[in-house]
Protein backbone atom coordinates (compact mmCIF):
# COMPACT_ATOMS: atom_id res chain seq x y z
CA UNK A 1 0.00 0.00 0.00
CA UNK A 2 2.59 2.12 1.45
CA UNK A 3 5.24 1.44 -1.64
CA UNK A 4 2.72 1.85 -4.45
CA UNK A 5 1.85 5.54 -2.85
CA UNK A 6 5.75 6.10 -2.80
CA UNK A 7 6.51 5.09 -5.87
CA UNK A 8 3.28 7.60 -7.56
CA UNK A 9 4.98 10.10 -5.80
CA UNK A 10 8.11 9.77 -7.05
CA UNK A 11 6.61 9.65 -11.16
CA UNK A 12 4.92 12.65 -10.58
CA UNK A 13 8.58 14.25 -9.28
CA UNK A 14 10.45 13.32 -11.80
CA UNK A 15 7.56 14.59 -14.63
CA UNK A 16 8.41 17.93 -16.23
CA UNK A 17 5.79 20.02 -15.69
CA UNK A 18 5.85 23.24 -18.19
CA UNK A 19 5.60 26.95 -16.49
CA UNK A 20 2.66 26.88 -17.87
CA UNK A 21 0.90 24.21 -16.08
CA UNK A 22 2.17 24.85 -13.02
CA UNK A 23 0.91 28.60 -13.42
CA UNK A 24 -2.63 27.23 -13.88
CA UNK A 25 -2.04 25.30 -11.48
CA UNK A 26 -1.81 28.13 -8.84
CA UNK A 27 -4.42 30.18 -11.04
CA UNK A 28 -7.10 27.84 -10.37
CA UNK A 29 -6.37 26.57 -7.19
CA UNK A 30 -6.62 30.50 -6.08
CA UNK A 31 -9.40 31.25 -8.43
CA UNK A 32 -11.36 27.91 -6.21
CA UNK A 33 -10.00 29.45 -2.81
CA UNK A 34 -11.24 33.23 -3.76
CA UNK A 35 -14.93 31.87 -4.55
CA UNK A 36 -15.37 29.60 -1.65
CA UNK A 37 -14.21 32.86 0.57
CA UNK A 38 -16.78 34.92 -1.68
CA UNK A 39 -19.43 32.82 -1.15
CA UNK A 40 -19.10 32.16 2.33
CA UNK A 41 -18.74 35.95 2.79
CA UNK A 42 -21.98 36.36 0.70
CA UNK A 43 -23.53 34.58 3.13
CA UNK A 44 -22.34 35.44 6.61
CA UNK A 45 -21.92 39.39 6.24
CA UNK A 46 -25.39 40.20 6.25
CA UNK A 47 -25.40 37.88 9.34
CA UNK A 48 -22.39 39.23 11.14
CA UNK A 49 -23.78 43.02 10.58
CA UNK A 50 -26.94 42.34 12.27
CA UNK A 51 -25.07 40.40 14.99
CA UNK A 52 -22.57 43.43 15.53
CA UNK A 53 -25.30 45.76 15.59
CA UNK A 54 -27.26 43.44 18.38
CA UNK A 55 -24.10 43.22 20.19
CA UNK A 56 -23.35 47.03 19.98
CA UNK A 57 -26.92 47.51 21.81
CA UNK A 58 -26.73 44.66 24.31
CA UNK A 59 -23.31 46.53 25.40
CA UNK A 60 -25.24 49.53 25.68
CA UNK A 61 -28.22 48.01 27.50
CA UNK A 62 -26.05 46.60 30.12
CA UNK A 63 -24.38 49.85 30.76
CA UNK A 64 -27.41 51.65 31.16
CA UNK A 65 -30.05 49.27 32.56
CA UNK A 66 -32.94 51.33 33.03
CA UNK A 67 -32.63 52.67 29.51
CA UNK A 68 -35.68 52.71 26.87
CA UNK A 69 -34.08 54.00 24.05
CA UNK A 70 -30.69 54.52 22.88
CA UNK A 71 -30.12 58.00 20.68
CA UNK A 72 -27.20 59.38 18.85
CA UNK A 73 -25.64 62.52 20.15
CA UNK A 74 -25.60 65.51 17.05
CA UNK A 75 -22.35 66.63 16.65
CA UNK A 76 -20.24 63.67 18.44
CA UNK A 77 -19.30 60.55 17.34
CA UNK A 78 -20.01 57.55 18.64
CA UNK A 79 -21.95 58.94 21.16
CA UNK A 80 -25.28 58.09 22.44
CA UNK A 81 -27.57 59.39 24.94
CA UNK A 82 -29.70 56.93 26.74
CA UNK A 83 -33.47 58.10 27.52
CA UNK A 84 -35.72 56.58 29.89
CA UNK A 85 -39.46 58.36 29.73
CA UNK A 86 -38.16 61.14 27.43
CA UNK A 87 -35.22 62.17 29.79
CA UNK A 88 -31.83 61.87 29.62
CA UNK A 89 -30.16 59.38 32.05
CA UNK A 90 -26.91 58.59 31.12
CA UNK A 91 -24.41 59.20 28.11
CA UNK A 92 -22.62 55.55 26.15
CA UNK A 93 -19.01 57.35 25.18
CA UNK A 94 -16.50 55.39 23.52
CA UNK A 95 -12.99 55.75 25.46
CA UNK A 96 -9.70 54.58 24.56
CA UNK A 97 -6.20 54.69 26.52
CA UNK A 98 -3.09 53.02 25.78
CA UNK A 99 -2.67 49.74 28.09
CA UNK A 100 -0.11 47.28 28.36
CA UNK A 101 -0.73 45.21 25.31
CA UNK A 102 -1.71 48.26 23.17
CA UNK A 103 -5.01 50.10 22.55
CA UNK A 104 -7.67 49.85 25.14
CA UNK A 105 -10.83 50.42 23.46
CA UNK A 106 -13.61 51.18 26.01
CA UNK A 107 -17.18 52.08 26.35
CA UNK A 108 -18.52 54.01 29.50
CA UNK A 109 -21.59 55.10 30.41
CA UNK A 110 -21.88 58.48 32.55
CA UNK A 111 -24.74 60.22 34.27
CA UNK A 112 -25.78 63.99 32.83
CA UNK A 113 -24.38 64.61 36.62
CA UNK A 114 -20.71 63.20 35.49
CA UNK A 115 -20.95 60.24 37.49
CA UNK A 116 -20.24 56.81 36.15
CA UNK A 117 -22.30 54.28 36.02
CA UNK A 118 -20.75 51.77 34.61
CA UNK A 119 -18.19 50.67 31.46
CA UNK A 120 -17.49 47.40 29.06
CA UNK A 121 -14.12 46.81 27.41
CA UNK A 122 -14.28 46.41 23.73
CA UNK A 123 -11.30 45.64 22.73
CA UNK A 124 -7.97 45.03 24.68
CA UNK A 125 -4.63 43.49 24.12
CA UNK A 126 -3.75 42.81 27.59
CA UNK A 127 -2.27 39.94 29.24
CA UNK A 128 -4.93 36.64 29.89
CA UNK A 129 -5.03 36.72 33.65
CA UNK A 130 -4.03 39.81 34.61
CA UNK A 131 -4.94 42.89 32.68
CA UNK A 132 -7.90 41.66 31.12
CA UNK A 133 -9.17 41.29 34.46
CA UNK A 134 -10.10 44.85 33.93
CA UNK A 135 -13.30 43.92 33.14
CA UNK A 136 -14.49 41.59 35.55
CA UNK A 137 -15.07 42.68 39.71
CA UNK A 138 -13.97 43.74 41.99
CA UNK A 139 -11.80 45.97 39.59
CA UNK A 140 -14.73 47.12 37.47
CA UNK A 141 -17.50 47.91 40.38
CA UNK A 142 -15.24 50.32 41.79
CA UNK A 143 -15.87 53.00 39.15
CA UNK A 144 -19.63 52.66 39.83
CA UNK A 145 -20.73 56.09 41.10
CA UNK A 146 -17.88 57.86 41.17
CA UNK A 147 -16.63 61.31 40.23
CA UNK A 148 -13.33 62.03 37.52
CA UNK A 149 -11.44 63.92 40.30
CA UNK A 150 -11.51 60.39 42.33
CA UNK A 151 -10.48 58.05 39.23
CA UNK A 152 -6.55 57.87 40.91
CA UNK A 153 -5.14 54.72 40.69
CA UNK A 154 -3.73 53.63 44.07
CA UNK A 155 -2.09 50.63 45.77
CA UNK A 156 -3.36 51.50 49.50
CA UNK A 157 -6.24 49.83 50.37
CA UNK A 158 -7.18 52.49 52.44
CA UNK A 159 -8.28 55.10 50.40
CA UNK A 160 -11.71 53.67 49.33
CA UNK A 161 -12.75 56.69 47.45
CA UNK A 162 -10.10 55.84 44.64
CA UNK A 163 -9.43 53.19 42.29
CA UNK A 164 -7.69 50.10 43.71
CA UNK A 165 -4.89 48.58 41.12
CA UNK A 166 -5.14 45.11 39.99
CA UNK A 167 -2.52 42.83 41.69
CA UNK A 168 0.32 42.83 39.12
CA UNK A 169 -1.57 45.08 36.31
CA UNK A 170 -0.96 48.23 37.17
CA UNK A 171 -0.05 49.66 34.01
CA UNK A 172 -3.62 48.07 32.80
CA UNK A 173 -5.44 49.53 35.72
CA UNK A 174 -3.72 53.29 35.26
CA UNK A 175 -4.50 53.14 31.45
CA UNK A 176 -8.44 51.86 31.95
CA UNK A 177 -8.65 54.45 34.48
CA UNK A 178 -7.41 57.03 32.25
CA UNK A 179 -9.69 56.24 29.63
CA UNK A 180 -12.88 56.46 31.89
CA UNK A 181 -11.83 59.32 33.54
CA UNK A 182 -11.24 60.88 29.69
CA UNK A 183 -14.78 59.76 28.52
CA UNK A 184 -16.20 61.66 31.73
CA UNK A 185 -14.69 64.71 31.83
CA UNK A 186 -15.91 65.18 28.17
CA UNK A 187 -19.36 64.43 29.02
CA UNK A 188 -19.16 66.89 32.01
CA UNK A 189 -17.99 69.17 29.31
CA UNK A 190 -20.89 68.67 26.80
CA UNK A 191 -23.32 68.46 29.69
CA UNK A 192 -22.27 72.15 30.81
CA UNK A 193 -21.17 73.82 27.29
CA UNK A 194 -25.21 72.82 26.03
CA UNK B 1 -11.02 -0.36 11.08
CA UNK B 2 -8.47 -0.93 13.49
CA UNK B 3 -5.71 0.75 10.89
CA UNK B 4 -7.81 3.72 10.91
CA UNK B 5 -8.17 3.83 14.93
CA UNK B 6 -3.77 3.65 14.63
CA UNK B 7 -3.66 6.47 12.31
CA UNK B 8 -5.85 8.10 14.78
CA UNK B 9 -4.17 7.22 18.09
CA UNK B 10 -0.50 8.18 17.10
CA UNK B 11 -1.30 11.87 17.16
CA UNK B 12 -2.84 11.60 20.86
CA UNK B 13 0.48 9.65 22.39
CA UNK B 14 3.01 8.53 20.02
CA UNK B 15 3.11 11.48 18.03
CA UNK B 16 1.78 14.39 20.02
CA UNK B 17 2.15 17.34 18.22
CA UNK B 18 3.25 19.26 21.29
CA UNK B 19 5.10 16.89 23.48
CA UNK B 20 6.90 14.27 21.13
CA UNK B 21 6.82 16.07 17.68
CA UNK B 22 7.24 19.21 19.34
CA UNK B 23 5.65 21.38 16.31
CA UNK B 24 3.24 24.95 16.98
CA UNK B 25 4.40 25.99 20.28
CA UNK B 26 3.69 29.23 20.03
CA UNK B 27 0.34 29.04 20.30
CA UNK B 28 0.98 26.42 23.12
CA UNK B 29 3.18 29.34 25.11
CA UNK B 30 0.49 32.31 23.94
CA UNK B 31 -2.83 31.03 24.39
CA UNK B 32 -2.85 28.51 27.09
CA UNK B 33 -3.29 30.98 29.99
CA UNK B 34 -6.50 29.83 30.89
CA UNK B 35 -8.31 27.03 30.44
CA UNK B 36 -11.65 27.78 27.97
CA UNK B 37 -8.99 29.50 25.41
CA UNK B 38 -6.52 26.36 24.92
CA UNK B 39 -10.09 24.31 24.72
CA UNK B 40 -11.59 26.68 22.10
CA UNK B 41 -8.27 27.29 20.74
CA UNK B 42 -7.34 23.31 20.70
CA UNK B 43 -10.99 22.86 18.63
CA UNK B 44 -10.28 25.20 15.78
CA UNK B 45 -6.83 23.69 15.21
CA UNK B 46 -8.60 20.00 15.28
CA UNK B 47 -11.02 21.57 13.08
CA UNK B 48 -8.58 22.88 10.80
CA UNK B 49 -6.34 20.28 10.13
CA UNK B 50 -9.08 17.62 9.57
CA UNK B 51 -10.71 19.54 7.01
CA UNK B 52 -7.29 21.01 5.62
CA UNK B 53 -5.69 17.14 5.14
CA UNK B 54 -9.39 15.98 3.91
CA UNK B 55 -8.83 18.61 0.62
CA UNK B 56 -5.09 17.97 0.56
CA UNK B 57 -5.57 14.35 0.38
CA UNK B 58 -8.67 14.67 -1.99
CA UNK B 59 -6.24 17.03 -4.67
CA UNK B 60 -2.93 14.74 -4.42
CA UNK B 61 -3.15 13.53 -7.67
CA UNK B 62 -3.74 16.85 -9.40
CA UNK B 63 -1.66 18.91 -7.60
CA UNK B 64 1.48 19.72 -9.06
CA UNK B 65 4.42 18.25 -6.82
CA UNK B 66 6.43 21.84 -7.20
CA UNK B 67 3.78 24.12 -6.03
CA UNK B 68 2.33 21.82 -3.37
CA UNK B 69 3.49 24.37 -0.45
CA UNK B 70 1.97 27.37 -1.82
CA UNK B 71 -1.08 25.11 -2.87
CA UNK B 72 -1.47 23.71 0.75
CA UNK B 73 -1.02 26.97 2.19
CA UNK B 74 -3.73 28.48 -0.20
CA UNK B 75 -5.90 25.64 1.36
CA UNK B 76 -5.21 26.13 4.98
CA UNK B 77 -5.70 29.82 4.97
CA UNK B 78 -9.14 29.12 2.64
CA UNK B 79 -10.89 27.19 5.52
CA UNK B 80 -9.15 29.19 8.06
CA UNK B 81 -10.99 32.49 6.67
CA UNK B 82 -13.97 30.45 6.45
CA UNK B 83 -14.30 29.81 10.32
CA UNK B 84 -13.51 33.13 10.84
CA UNK B 85 -16.55 34.57 8.50
CA UNK B 86 -18.78 31.86 10.40
CA UNK B 87 -17.61 32.75 13.84
CA UNK B 88 -17.82 36.52 13.17
CA UNK B 89 -21.65 36.06 11.62
CA UNK B 90 -22.78 33.33 14.32
CA UNK B 91 -20.56 32.93 17.40
CA UNK B 92 -19.19 36.19 18.34
CA UNK B 93 -18.00 35.77 21.78
CA UNK B 94 -15.80 32.81 20.57
CA UNK B 95 -14.70 35.28 17.74
CA UNK B 96 -13.24 37.78 20.18
CA UNK B 97 -11.98 35.42 22.58
CA UNK B 98 -9.34 33.92 19.91
CA UNK B 99 -8.48 37.07 18.27
CA UNK B 100 -5.23 37.28 16.61
CA UNK B 101 -4.29 33.79 17.04
CA UNK B 102 -7.40 32.54 14.59
CA UNK B 103 -5.97 33.68 12.09
CA UNK B 104 -2.52 32.82 12.93
CA UNK B 105 -3.75 28.75 12.76
CA UNK B 106 -2.46 29.53 8.73
CA UNK B 107 0.78 29.31 9.74
CA UNK B 108 0.56 26.58 12.12
CA UNK B 109 3.50 24.20 11.52
CA UNK B 110 1.89 21.14 12.23
CA UNK B 111 -1.24 21.61 9.88
CA UNK B 112 1.52 22.11 7.05
CA UNK B 113 3.37 19.01 8.48
CA UNK B 114 0.79 16.78 7.87
CA UNK B 115 -0.44 17.83 4.74
CA UNK B 116 3.04 17.09 3.58
CA UNK B 117 3.75 14.36 5.55
CA UNK B 118 0.44 12.32 5.57
CA UNK B 119 -2.20 13.56 3.41
CA UNK B 120 -0.47 14.07 0.16
CA UNK B 121 0.29 10.35 0.45
CA UNK B 122 -2.97 8.83 1.34
CA UNK B 123 -6.08 8.16 0.81
CA UNK B 124 -8.87 10.67 1.76
CA UNK B 125 -10.05 8.45 4.86
CA UNK B 126 -7.04 7.67 6.51
CA UNK B 127 -5.65 11.33 5.98
CA UNK B 128 -9.44 12.42 7.94
CA UNK B 129 -8.70 10.28 10.67
CA UNK B 130 -4.74 11.30 10.87
CA UNK B 131 -5.72 15.21 11.19
CA UNK B 132 -8.91 14.27 13.96
CA UNK B 133 -5.69 12.73 15.52
CA UNK B 134 -3.49 15.08 15.13
CA UNK B 135 -5.95 17.85 16.43
CA UNK B 136 -6.87 15.83 19.13
CA UNK B 137 -3.90 15.46 20.22
CA UNK B 138 -2.61 19.01 20.18
CA UNK B 139 -6.14 20.11 21.67
CA UNK B 140 -5.63 17.70 24.61
CA UNK B 141 -1.97 18.70 25.04
CA UNK B 142 -3.36 22.62 25.11
CA UNK B 143 -6.06 22.06 27.29
CA UNK B 144 -3.33 20.40 30.10
CA UNK B 145 -1.20 22.81 29.66
CA UNK B 146 -3.86 25.34 30.12
CA UNK B 147 -5.55 23.71 33.14
CA UNK B 148 -2.22 23.53 34.99
CA UNK B 149 -1.41 27.19 34.25
CA UNK B 150 -4.66 28.67 35.19
CA UNK B 151 -5.31 26.40 38.10
CA UNK B 152 -1.21 27.48 39.53
CA UNK B 153 -1.88 30.91 38.26
CA UNK B 154 -5.18 32.00 39.48
CA UNK B 155 -6.65 29.01 42.02
CA UNK B 156 -9.11 28.37 39.33
CA UNK B 157 -9.94 26.15 36.54
CA UNK B 158 -12.15 27.31 34.09
CA UNK B 159 -13.40 30.66 35.95
CA UNK B 160 -14.29 28.90 38.85
CA UNK B 161 -12.36 28.79 42.09
CA UNK B 162 -11.29 25.47 43.13
CA UNK B 163 -8.25 26.44 45.38
CA UNK B 164 -9.42 28.33 48.83
CA UNK B 165 -8.26 31.60 49.87
CA UNK B 166 -5.06 29.87 51.50
CA UNK B 167 -3.56 29.30 47.92
CA UNK B 168 -1.28 32.05 47.24
CA UNK B 169 -1.37 32.17 42.98
CA UNK B 170 1.91 31.74 41.18
CA UNK B 171 1.48 34.73 38.81
CA UNK B 172 4.67 33.44 36.83
CA UNK B 173 2.31 30.47 35.75
CA UNK B 174 0.47 32.85 33.26
CA UNK B 175 3.05 35.10 31.92
CA UNK B 176 4.72 33.50 29.42
CA UNK B 177 7.55 32.14 31.14
CA UNK B 178 5.74 29.73 32.83
CA UNK B 179 4.70 28.64 29.88
CA UNK B 180 8.04 27.76 28.92
CA UNK B 181 8.94 26.40 32.33
CA UNK B 182 5.58 24.17 32.66
CA UNK B 183 5.53 23.06 28.50
CA UNK B 184 9.80 21.98 29.39
CA UNK B 185 8.51 19.91 32.43
CA UNK B 186 5.83 18.42 30.55
CA UNK B 187 7.70 17.02 28.24
CA UNK B 188 10.20 15.65 29.99
CA UNK B 189 7.19 13.75 31.67
CA UNK B 190 5.77 12.68 28.67
CA UNK B 191 9.23 11.13 27.69
CA UNK B 192 9.50 9.29 30.99
CA UNK B 193 5.73 7.91 30.84
CA UNK B 194 6.86 6.74 27.00
CA UNK B 195 10.05 5.22 28.04
CA UNK B 196 8.85 3.69 30.76
CA UNK B 197 5.84 1.87 28.81
CA UNK B 198 8.13 0.74 26.41
CA UNK B 199 10.35 -1.19 29.05
CA UNK B 200 7.14 -2.60 30.36
CA UNK B 201 6.37 -3.76 27.02
CA UNK B 202 10.00 -5.27 26.80
CA UNK B 203 9.68 -7.17 30.03
CA UNK B 204 6.58 -8.96 28.45
CA UNK B 205 8.47 -9.56 25.49
CA UNK B 206 5.56 -7.94 23.05
CA UNK B 207 7.95 -6.11 20.80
Amino acid sequence: MSDENNIEHKVNHEKKYSIFQIAMNLTVTCFVSGAIIAGTYFITAPVSVKTAAKIKTDAMKSLVVDAQKFNPVEGKKEWFSAEKDGKIIAYVVPAESKGYGGAIKMLVSVTPQGKIIDFNILESKETPGLGDNASKDPFRNQFKGKVAKDLEVVKDATKVDNIQAMTGATISSKAVTKGIKEATQQVTQYVGGK
Amino acid sequence: MRELWNIFKKGIIAENPIFVLALSLCPALAVTSSAINSLTMGLAVMFVITANNTVVSITRNIVNPKVRVPVYITSVATIVTVVQLVLQAYLPVLYKALGIYLALIVVFAIILARAEVFASKNKVTPSFFDGLGMGCGFALALLSIGVIRELLGTGAIFGIKVLGSWYNPALIMILPPGAFILIGYMVAGFKMWTQHMEKVKLERGEI
